[in-house]
């Protein structure tokens, strides 16, 4: 098995209000992998993504990255920060400079890279977002969506081996999440260790490796997404399940089976793909 | 906000900071140079006229721009030339004008002009991150910087926090009477104090996320023929200087 490059053992954190915000959480994430993290607000995925860039200490369990302990001096963190890039939710509450360059710049700059180095950086993380043709505007006269990208594009320019989003597809559009899921599709395929935290099943259904279950701060289920969708506690716990997923369910309760061996289709395109050759294939036998 | 897009737009964007900002000095250097009103109202006047026709700042918005700060001017120079007299011992009217005053007033006043027109040239022409950088290179200590890097973004985010709760409010009737404007702004002031301790905690956060340990650093923008640029920009200022003080 590969060796995972950031773990959580027996983690737990309480907020100072008294509130448990995580309880005896173990993870193991795989270099180059796509996770998502699932469950419903105030299930404990801000409060996890704090934890894997440094921002919180357990109060119990520790973290390891490349399989040794975080370390919290402060050049311990720098390093660590570097390495896991975080993207929050709301860009308003992360974007400090008014000019899109200068903010992107801000990353690389803190890392005291030269300034031919930052420079290059940042060119190519706009670029990466597709966002060279604004560089210059100031960011309070962008759009949401692209000031998202912003965000990204700043956490980008780090050049993490870790990239966290929250939420990244929340309050984008249809051609923005599509744009979206391209920059990331692009991204894994460089080898970059993805995760997320979102409330889109379909999404999750179709794109990660890997899901992951908060229940009230626990971890309640871990694995691949058709395994992990077909729980029924995490159904109770979603409140559903992906539309393909279910839609695939009642077909072979009709007696249309479109698994093929290990395949399962796991995106509307897929499942249509998976209906067209299943009708052919029935035509054939007729 | 108009001073904000007319720096972000106007024809000298791409002009290096520099060369604005040693103009805009020379302007400030002229004014208090100029020997009488009249040398410092052609300052203002060739300053404005520079900012008007060379960065094509529409003259609508530069009057715009500038009436706050010329009503603020019209008012001091009001309260030095009139003087109340509540004796009324010498019969007539209450107050009256200080002729003794004017010599003094007049250069004061023009001297403002000149600076204002100084300033607004700096402003109207040059975004606030790029005079930002130039300051950093004059040595300006960090911490006022990161302060007005900060409250020039924070800025944005709250006039949008205030439009959007303002919204909210009279979406629900919130200004209906004047009694309920009154609660309703009561509320909206509340909000935005909890606003903007929430928000300041997300922006150290996220300044945190980002490897940050104090000073907050950016890239600064390049600017071609930046040098030939300041020379232009500085052979202007001195030629202004000489005119005002030869006058």
């Amino acid at each position: 098995m590969t060796k995972p490059v950031i773990e959580l053992k027996n983690v737990s954190y309480r907020y100072p209000d008294g509130t448990a915000a995580l309880t005896d959480c173990s993870l193991a994430l795989v270099r180059g992998s796509r996770t998502a993290v699932l469950g419903s607000n105030g299930a404990g995925k801000t409060t996890l993504f704090l934890h894997l860039n440094g921002l919180l200490h357990p109060a119990q369990g520790k973290l390891l990255f490349d399989s040794a302990p975080f370390d919290y001096s402060r050049a311990g963190l720098r390093s660590l920060r570097s390495k896991v890039g975080l993207v929050f939710q709301n860009p308003d509450s992360q974007l400090f400079s008014a000019c899109v360059r200068e903010d992107v710049s801000f990353g690389p700059m803190n890392m005291g890279l030269a300034e031919t180095i930052v420079r290059q950086r940042v060119e190519d993380a706009l670029e990466a977002v597709d966002l060279l043709d604004s560089a210059d505007k100031p960011v309070h006269n962008l759009s949401y969506g692209q000031k998202k990208r912003v965000c990204i594009a700043g956490v980008l320019a780090m050049q993490p081996e870790l990239l966290l989003l929250d939420e990244p597809m929340a309050g984008l559009d249809t051609s923005m999440q599509e744009h979206l899921t391209g920059i990331l599709d692009e991204l894994h395929s460089a080898g970059m260790t993805i995760i997320i935290a979102t409330h889109d099943l379909d999404f999750v259904y179709s794109w990660a490796d890997e899901a992951v279950v908060l229940q009230q701060g626990r971890l309640l289920a871990g694995g691949s997404p058709t395994e992990v969708f077909g729980r029924a506690d995490v159904q109770h716990e979603l409140g559903g399940e992906p539309f393909v997923a279910e839609i695939a369910r009642s077909l072979s309760l009709l007696g249309i089976d479109l698994r093929d061996k290990e395949y399962i289709p796991r995106s509307t395109r897929d499942l249509l793909k998976a209906l067209s050759m299943h009708s052919t294939k029935q035509e054939k036998c007729i | 906000m108009l001073t904000e897009q007319s720096a972000y737009t106007n024809r000298w964007r791409q002009v290096s900071p520099v060369a604005k900002g040693c103009f805009a000095c020379s302007g400030i250097v002229a004014a208090c140079a100029a020997g009488s009103p009249r040398a410092a109202l052609l300052a203002a006047l060739i300053i404005s006229t520079v900012t008007i026709v060379g960065a094509g700042i529409p003259t609508i918005r530069y009057l715009r721009v500038a009436a706050p700060a010329l009503t603020f001017l019209l008012a001091s120079a009001l309260s030095l030339l009139v003087s109340l007299d509540f004796d009324c011992t010498t019969g007539g009217m209450p107050f009256h004008l200080a002729k003794s005053e004017f010599p003094r007033v007049a250069a004061a006043c023009s001297r403002s002009l000149a600076c204002l027109a100084a300033l607004l040239f700096l402003a109207l022409t040059t975004p606030l991150s790029d005079t930002i950088s130039l300051l950093r290179r004059c040595k300006v200590p960090d911490t006022l910087l990161d302060l007005m890097t900060l409250c020039y973004r924070t800025l944005f985010v709250l006039s949008e926090a205030v439009h959007e709760t303002m919204v909210a409010q009279s979406a629900r009737l919130g200004y209906a009477t004047a009694r309920l404007s009154i609660r309703s702004l009561g509320g909206l002031t509340a909000n935005l104090t909890v606003q903007i301790w929430q928000r300041s905690q997300a922006l150290h956060l996220a300044a945190e996320a980002r490897g940050n340990d104090g000073t907050l650093r950016f890239l600064e923008n390049r600017y071609d023929n930046s040098w030939q640029h300041a020379i232009i920009a500085a052979a202007a200022g001195v030629l202004l200087i000489l005119f005002v003080v030869i006058l």
